[in-house]
């Protein structure tokens, strides 16, 4: 949300017109701060100390896919970073402070992110007995 | 017949289990298990005769097809930015709906407005429990709404009756009264999990 046109402007000057474009593209609006992380899917984490920002809008991230970005494409933990439940953003963790994923094997170099409308997207199946069993019927011939 | 099926179930999952991967044994035999035991139907996604081709998927001829379809991209761009729900709270689940239209997630921005009526909307939000006496008003809602409309399902109530399953006055589920689009899981769900639906719901419009 921008709250005037000279913080626009200023947002330009700072971060260049293509990389101003596409946060208004993004997220029709402009941001001026400096990068605190990437994850491992390729999208940018950034924050800033101004103090004319909004409350609780001094955290942001820019999608690496710009068409198709999506929630889930941020990691857990930089997703706890960026809702204000830490100060202190994944990359800076201790080795012993880090979380382990259990869904996730170890070669993954990705996590995982939803499939829903995709082809990709999980399709339930039955996997209990029935209770009926069918038969086909075979009709003699009459004498 | 019925023999004979199991048993060649049980030798394709003998074979599966010598593949190397094992990680998928498991759900694979399950799946090729369960699908013996009803060979007509086939529940391995697979495309219907009556399948038409989503928008984006379909391939273009002549010039006609070209307007049309840059004009259904700016149709559905201009819907996509005003994404209208009528609200249907009806349990602690709308308490995390109300949040989504508090100042925190401020939905306004994103061109969501809560209307009163289901005439002006696009999307109803069933949030919590539908009780079997609930259950007409619901679908008079739905039926009032004008096209193109969906629905969202919010919380394992209106999912499939969630804690309430067994009771007796409970719809087991919404999708028994009207067709679902997004079901957004959890107890309540988290706004951000809502929001994260109402998002799905606009990708669908995408097409």
């Amino acid at each position: 949300m921008s709250t005037s046109i000279i913080r626009v402007f200023k947002n330009f000057y700072r971060n260049g017109i293509k990389k101003s474009l596409r946060q208004i593209a993004q997220m029709n609006d402009t941001k001026s701060g400096h990068i605190v992380g990437v994850d491992d899917y390729g999208n940018k984490f950034y924050e800033t100390s101004n103090p004319e920002e909004i409350h609780m809008r001094t955290r942001w991230v820019e999608y690496k896919d710009f068409w198709r970005p999506d929630m889930s494409q941020i990691e857990p933990g930089w997703h706890f970073w960026l809702a204000y439940g830490t100060d202190t953003p994944p990359n800076q963790l201790k080795p012993s402070e880090k979380a382990i994923r259990h869904i996730v094997p170890a070669q993954e170099k990705q996590h995982p992110v939803t499939y829903s409308c995709t082809r990709g997207a999980y399709v339930p199946y039955n996997t209990a007995k029935p209770t009926l069993s069918s038969w086909s019927p075979k009709v003699k011939e009459r004498v | 017949m019925f023999a004979t099926v199991v048993k060649t179930s049980l030798n394709s999952a003998k074979v599966i289990a010598h593949h190397p991967s094992s990680s998928a044994i498991s759900v694979t035999s399950l799946r090729l298990f369960s699908t013996s035991q009803n060979v007509q139907v086939n529940l391995v996604p697979h495309k219907l005769p009556t399948d038409q081709p989503v928008l984006s998927e379909r391939p273009l001829s002549g010039t006609l097809d070209y307007v049309l379809t840059s004009w259904d991209k700016v149709k559905q761009w201009s819907r996509k930015s005003s994404f209208w729900p009528a609200t249907f709270g009806l349990a602690c689940c709308a308490v995390e709906m109300m949040h989504v239209s508090a100042p925190r997630y401020d939905q306004d921005r994103l061109g969501i407005i809560f209307r009163a009526s289901p005439r002006q909307s696009d999307i109803v939000i069933v949030a919590g429990t539908v009780t079997n006496k609930m259950a007409p008003a619901l679908r008079q809602v739905y039926d009032q709404m004008a096209y193109p409309r969906w629905v969202i399902s919010m919380g394992s109530c209106a999912n499939g009756g969630g804690y309430y399953h067994y009771s007796y006055s409970v719809v087991r589920g919404v999708d028994r009264l009207i067709p679902v689009d997004v079901y957004v899981p959890g107890c309540p769900p988290s706004s951000e999990a809502l929001m994260y639906g109402t998002f799905h719901a606009s990708k669908k419009d995408d097409g």
